[in-house]
């Protein structure tokens, strides 16, 4: 072991964690070179002295501090979840009102009551694919694809802006239109 | 089997607020001592160690105990607050020299680096010279660490200032273990050269 072996292993000769060969090596090497024995001394004295050196005490204004930023912390994360809450409360509120309550449910009676006849074929004629519910759905006109349906709403065989003719409406595709419509009429009542 | 810190993180987790207190009460004192051996500052110590728990409290739901030791990620966290403020600081000082260049007025002196951290609690058995002397020894001590370079001083403070296990070290400093070993090894030897005229 030569002079900067030796120095590689101060630490571990220091906290006492060396294998026994190494150990071995680095006694022998010690033993004969003044050198490392003088910095080998210095070594554990700037260790000791850097292990002893006094902790520093936490202001006493470190703490109370640190508590009110935590409960302020908290105070946000309960406010969020305030926030959610109070958001379906208000919801709820509205409906406890008598006439919200009595519109809610008319709303669903009418929603069963269409459902029921649209599925008994009353209000749409899956046979022949002719709308039977106004004059305005029948006059409804799609090019496919069919995302273009709101587009394309205007009279029969009418040349389009967008370079498309329109064609007469098949049985699935009307029934396609027809949502299309509701979904629009709904869209603009509520105020788009 | 979980250690304190990890039953009171689960306590915490399970709605026990006060074990996240008792948590910070325990590990405050050894986190300013980290960040302010680090920095060499103690004032700012104190911030970065109020961020460090408040970093900690904003994740602690997300905190597997068993799986991560409480202390390693603390001292994680503290260090990359740290180096952040280190980078801000040159960026700061960087700042400051450019403007005194461009000025063309000379330094008096107001950069240079005030050691407020080594003040020792007072001793009971108070000499004057005595303790002139180790206010020396300890201004030359807290110097010197401060000239270590970064990835130095960081697994010295960790070992020799805070006792961390080398395992620990590796944790928090994301390094090998011969790394570490090295490292440590390293930064006292340069240690011991700058504190020769004081032993
Ligand atoms: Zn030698």
């Amino acid at each position: 072991m030569n002079c900067l072996q030796a120095e590689e292993h101060f630490s571990a000769h220091f906290e006492d964690t060396l294998d026994y060969q190494t150990l071995h090596g680095f006694e022998v090497h010690l033993a004969a070179c003044e050198a490392c024995q003088q910095e080998y001394a210095k070594f554990q004295e700037s260790v000791k002295v850097v292990q002893q050196l006094p902790q520093i005490e936490p202001s006493p204004y470190f703490m109370p501090t640190l508590l009110q930023r935590i409960a302020e912390e908290q105070r946000e994360i309960g406010g969020v979840k305030g926030i959610a809450t109070a958001g379906w409360q208000r919801l709820l509120d509205v409906f406890r009102r008598p006439v919200w309550a009595f519109s809610g449910v008319l709303a669903l009676i009418l929603a069963v009551t269409g459902t029921y006849l649209y599925q008994d074929g009353f209000l749409f004629d899956r046979d022949t694919g002719s709308a039977a519910i106004t004059s305005e759905s029948q006059e409804v006109r799609v090019v496919a694809p069919p995302v273009r349906a709101r587009r394309v709403l205007g009279n029969n065989g009418q040349r389009l802006p967008d370079g498309g003719t329109s064609t007469p409406v098949q049985p699935m595709q009307q029934h396609y239109v027809l949502k299309q419509v509701s979904y629009t009429n709904a869209s603009t009542r509520g105020g788009l | 089997m979980l250690d304190l810190d990890d039953e009171l993180m689960q306590r915490y987790q399970k709605g026990d607020e006060g074990a996240f207190t008792l948590l910070v009460r325990r590990h405050q004192q050894p986190l300013i001592n980290f960040i302010a051996r680090f920095i060499n500052d103690r004032d700012n110590a104190e911030d970065l160690a109020q961020e460090t728990f408040i970093r900690m409290f904003k994740a602690a739901h997300r905190y597997e105990p068993g799986r991560a030791h409480f202390k390693t990620w603390m001292y994680h966290i503290a260090k990359n607050l740290c180096k952040n403020e280190i980078r801000n600081r040159e960026r700061r000082d960087k700042y400051r020299v450019d403007n005194v260049v461009n000025s063309g007025s000379d330094n008096n002196g107001d950069t240079e680096e005030i050691d407020l951290i080594a003040n020792a609690p007072a001793n009971p058995t108070f000499q004057p010279e005595v303790e002139l002397e180790r206010k020396e020894l300890r201004n030359a001590i807290q110097k010197a660490i401060a000239e270590l370079p970064e990835q130095y001083r960081l697994p010295l403070v960790l070992r020799d200032l805070q006792g961390l296990s080398y395992d620990e070290i590796s944790e928090v400093l994301e390094l090998r273990s011969g790394t570490t070993k090295s490292r440590i090894n390293r930064a006292r030897l340069m240690l011991k050269d700058k504190l020769k005229p004081f032993i």
